[in-house]
């Protein structure tokens, strides 16, 4: 704690950037209590430190919230099968490792202090075989684990995995080619399709009529059924749309190869999404499943149909963005019931014009799906997409997934949750209904505190997520963490998440911008900043020194919050398409934590001068692991080479002058002049450096779900304008450069 | 139509493969039926009748227990009879041949769910009014239709006697009313006897009082007299 409260001027310091990546604050809890607390990749709060008193929360002007990860892919997770699960008779809270024993017998609970009885089977200790030590059980010795649900946790059979692939196969869509990649990457993935002998799999495509597809088992070949009635849409079968993967695998795979020629020549223009959607959720409401829209146009026929209401003219615009908020209430509605059947709907939007993303995406949102966007989406004009394009759909279609799941977040007595963000419906109180939980999922929610917290010494935070896996088991997956409470502001301070903080305080801002204006989120940003240093200031510092100072741990505060303000999702001035920016908003509340932080601040490094020193040992392989360096052009020296890792896209910029050693060894290009303008590969040398480079970029590449496209750049590439767009610390025309907005800040502390 | 199959653990209740009717027509509230049928897995023992109907308002549950194993139907009143337990006994005879060995040693609820796919298209195959023609073997083993016990579900759910309960206890019953009735005798007996001593006890002491008494007064009457007799002329 005395570390983070160092005070550190902003406006003297120039390098605030840690080597590596920024670690999260550690709570200050008893080491025992810390060892088994909550991985904060999982669970992480805004404050590690609680405030007591709501007043002391309000003066300390920093916002209080969770950040989480439920499902994340866990290398390590203990599972327990267990006749009785135990929980507070009140509450309802799982066993955790922050409970108290009063005896043998007897525990309190740490969220409403009740004292429970400890019951009779949970007296033996099956892993070590003893009995009378309840402490022991892995229920009471690891903060997240699974349990096997017994069978009241069902409301009904668990359901089998149900799949549903809609594809656009207009004119348009069909020109784009990405037809060819989702049925050659589902010929590939059919085996590795998450599920069991139950899984069933069905095919809707549209255009202007909506085509289903007869996959009996016993027929030669795919019966194409069309319903041109899109007014009242019905299913011109009852069954055998949906059919049994495992039975009717060749039928499946012979449809997948014939879709591409099917529609090779169509000439229908018109799309209609609408009908569509209502058709794939008659088909999918007796059982819930996953339906994969894949969208290419904005929607023209039909129920659900959208106008373009971008004017290309304001994209550039300096006041406020119009058209945030969705057009018509017709996919929020079908979303709300496909969520009450356990259907979620994902949207894959691939399209070069505007496709109302703020309307479409809503069909996502309620139903706990997810959204990508492929701007531009061309088989030969945009090759890298499709590479991007392949990869993402291969990990879409094996990752794991939990179906018809509701999750529940508790906190201690005094403590209360008022806002979730993320893609879900808030079925009750604090019960999230999620049809579809998946890996890349994350969520965040803000409290208040409604009673002093007098008398804790700490105060608990518990996730419990009820799922069905795809092989049919009821599973419930608790997070439990466990943090201090304070009641002092330098403990407060102390205790701050600068990076939690900043992903709050962006899907806070993406509510505010679409229930009131842009402007007004850009301007609550701004006073974060400013109300948190002033506070710190007037309430924390003893000696007033000149300059802008801020606690260390709070150091990078305000650069992060240029960088919000500079971000697709929320910058004026520059030129930014609609569902761009409304995408972006998107995934800042949608991914999770880390993912959020690469897009706001990307990691910059140096990259032509790789060594070995400080290199990471990882399975063999030597990770060469540069230093961070500050996102300013004044970093870029014209004679080195930087990558630039900003999540879903990687850059990698050559400078003019740049070493020749690096151009021959590790692109295998004679000169700078050689660099290509589109260059999206690096070849595989035989060389040192060409091996580190490829090593370095692979292992960027794989901590993470989605797959990043690396983009070399050279000084007339058509991307250098967005690669200099992240450079979030130099002035453009239309927005401070970062000494300038240190010099905002400091002026408006100063008052 | 069947509305619903589910296959239970007789032991314990607990649920091993279910089915429930995927169709956008049934569109019933099925969650009230689910619940009976969880609870009457678990209310049934190795002393139930192995085969039974048990009426539920419109709806009738069938069951067929063998081997430990529960096996049930939900569907119509309507609905024959004949058929659903065909029906049933098919789904017996596959789901002990797969994994009737298995059924001891598993504590997870639904751990043979993928069952499901087996029900589903023997669901289709007796239900199917085509395939009825087919049928014809059904005939030849429900022969017995007519004895399968039929009752109602409310009160196997609330009474929950077997009805070897009962029978115990009618026994019980008798064999109390006889000892009532020799102890009713005896009490009877010995009243008289009470009645007998008391009458004998008053008699005694009747005479007892008389002799003790009336004879005193006797012979002072007869002093008396004799007195006044003796002295005469004692007035002027």
């Amino acid at each position: 704690p005395l570390l983070a409260l160092r005070v550190v001027n902003l406006l003297q310091e120039r390098n605030l950037l840690p080597l590596g990546p920024v670690t999260p604050p550690t709570p200050c809890l008893p080491q025992d209590l810390q060892k088994i607390n909550c991985h904060p990749e999982v669970f992480r709060s805004t404050l590690t430190s609680i405030p007591q008193t709501q007043s002391l929360l309000n003066k300390a002007k920093l916002p209080l919230g969770l950040l989480l990860h439920p499902f994340k892919d866990l290398s390590q997770l203990p599972v327990v099968t267990s006749s009785t699960i135990v929980r507070c008779r009140s509450c309802r809270t799982y066993i955790n490792p922050f409970v108290t024993f009063l005896d043998q017998r007897r525990w309190k609970c740490n969220l409403c202090y009740r004292v429970n009885d400890v019951p009779e089977e949970f007296m033996y200790n099956p892993v070590s075989r003893s009995y009378g030590e309840p402490h022991k059980r892995p229920e009471v010795q690891n903060a997240t684990l699974e349990f096997i649900a017994p069978s009241e946790y069902m409301l009904r059979p668990p359901q089998p995995a149900v799949y549903l692939i809609v594809l656009d196969v207009s004119h348009n869509a069909v020109e784009t080619g990405y037809l060819d990649v989702v049925c050659q990457s589902l010929l590939e993935n059919i085996n590795a399709l998450p599920g069991d002998s139950r899984t069933k799999i069905g095919f809707i495509t549209f255009d202007s009529t909506i085509h289903f597809y007869n996959l009996q088992e016993g027929l030669s070949q795919p019966q194409m059924l069309i319903v041109s009635d899109i007014e009242d849409i019905f299913l011109p079968t009852p069954d055998s749309l949906l059919v049994n993967l495992n039975e009717c695998k060749e039928l499946v795979q012979d449809l997948l190869r014939s879709l591409p020629q099917m529609f090779g020549k169509t000439m229908e223009t018109q799309c209609a999404l609408g009908p569509a959607l209502q058709a794939a959720f008659k088909l999918l409401s007796a059982t819930g499943g996953r339906v994969s829209v894949f969208q290419t146009q904005l929607p023209s026929l039909g129920v659900g149909a959208l106008k373009s209401r971008e004017d290309p003219n304001q994209r550039a615009s300096a006041k406020d963005i119009q058209h945030l908020s969705p057009a018509t209430d017709f996919y929020k509605k079908l979303a709300l019931d496909c969520s009450g059947q356990q259907v979620a709907v994902d949207l894959f939007l691939l399209s070069s014009q505007y496709c109302d993303l703020a309307s479409l995406g809503c069909i996502s949102r309620y139903s706990a799906g997810s959204v990508y966007y492929y701007p531009s989406y061309h088989q030969q004009h945009n090759p890298a997409g499709v590479e991007c394009f392949q990869k993402d759909l291969k990990r879409y279609l094996t990752r794991k997934i939990g179906f018809e799941a509701v999750m529940r977040i508790r906190c201690s007595k005094g403590l209360s949750i008022h806002t979730f963000h993320g893609n879900f419906f808030v079925r009750s109180t604090d019960l999230l209904s999620l049809p579809n939980v998946n890996p890349d999922a994350g969520f965040a929610v803000q409290m208040s505190i409604e009673e002093n917290l007098v008398d804790m010494q700490s105060v608990s935070f518990q996730a419990a997520l009820l799922y069905t896996s795809s092989k049919g088991e009821r599973r419930i997956r608790v997070h439990t963490m466990c943090l201090p409470v304070v009641n002092s502001l330098s403990d407060i301070f102390a205790g701050a998440d600068v990076q939690a903080i900043t992903c709050l305080l962006a899907s806070m801002a993406v509510d505010r911008s679409v229930t009131a204006s842009l402007s007004d989120a850009r301007d609550a940003m701004t006073n974060a900043s400013i109300d948190s240093l002033t506070s710190f200031r007037t309430s924390v510092l003893t000696i007033q020194q000149p300059g802008l100072l801020a606690p260390a741990c709070l150091r990078l505060f305000p650069l992060y919050i240029l960088a919000l303000l500079k971000q697709k999702a929320f910058r004026t001035g520059t030129s930014t398409r609609l569902d761009d920016r409304v995408f972006a908003m998107c995934q800042l509340k949608y991914q999770p934590l880390a993912y959020v932080m690469l897009m706001i601040h990307p990691a910059l490094y140096r990259v032509d001068d790789l060594t070995d020193e400080g290199a990471l040992n990882v399975s063999e392989r030597t990770i060469p692991q540069p230093r961070v360096q500050q996102l300013s052009v004044e970093k870029l020296s014209r004679d080195g080479a930087f990558l630039m890792d900003a999540g879903s896209v990687i850059y990698l910029w050559i400078g003019r002058n740049c070493n020749p050693n690096f151009l021959t060894q590790v692109l295998g290009l004679p000169n700078y002049a050689a660099v290509p303008l589109n260059m999206n590969m690096l070849p595989e040398l035989d060389t040192a450096e060409s091996q580190r480079t490829r090593v370095f970029v692979g292992w960027l590449r794989e901590q993470r779900p989605f797959f990043p496209i690396l983009h070399v750049i050279r000084d007339e590439s058509p991307l250098k304008a967005s690669f200099l767009q992240n450079m979030i610390e130099d002035r453009t025309e239309s927005a401070l450069s970062y000494y300038e907005f240190l010099l905002h800040i400091q002026q408006q502390v100063s008052k | 139509m069947v509305l619903l199959t589910m296959i239970a653990r007789v032991a314990d209740g607990l649920p091993l493969a279910a089915s429930m009717q995927e169709d956008e027509q049934s569109g019933r509230d099925l969650q009230h039926y689910q619940s009976q049928a969880k609870q009457l897995c678990r209310k049934l023992n190795a002393q139930s009748p192995n085969r039974c109907t048990l009426e539920a308002g419109v709806m009738s549950f069938h069951y067929v227990l063998e081997h430990g194993v529960c096996y049930l139907a939900l569907c119509e009143a309507v609905f024959p009879k004949r058929l659903v337990f065909g029906y049933l006994e098919d789904l017996q005879t596959e789901f002990h041949e797969q994994h009737g060995k298995k059924v001891s040693t598993v504590s997870r609820p639904y751990s043979f769910i993928e069952f499901d796919t087996y029900i589903q298209k023997t669901k289709k195959t007796y239900i199917d009014s085509r395939a009825r023609r087919n049928l014809g073997s059904i005939n030849t083993e429900l022969q017995d239709v007519q004895r399968i016990m039929v009752a109602n579900i409310e009160e196997v759910l609330q009474r929950g006697e077997a009805l070897s309960a009962l029978d115990t206890k009618a026994s019980n019953l008798s064999s109390l009313s006889k000892k009532y009735r020799s102890d009713a005798k005896y009490l009877n007996t010995r009243s008289t006897y009470a009645k007998i001593a008391a009458g004998a006890v008053f008699f005694i002491t009747l005479i007892v009082y008389l002799s003790c008494v009336l004879l005193p007064f006797i012979t002072w009457r007869r002093t008396i007299l004799l007195q006044f007799e003796l002295a005469p002329d004692l007035t002027i």
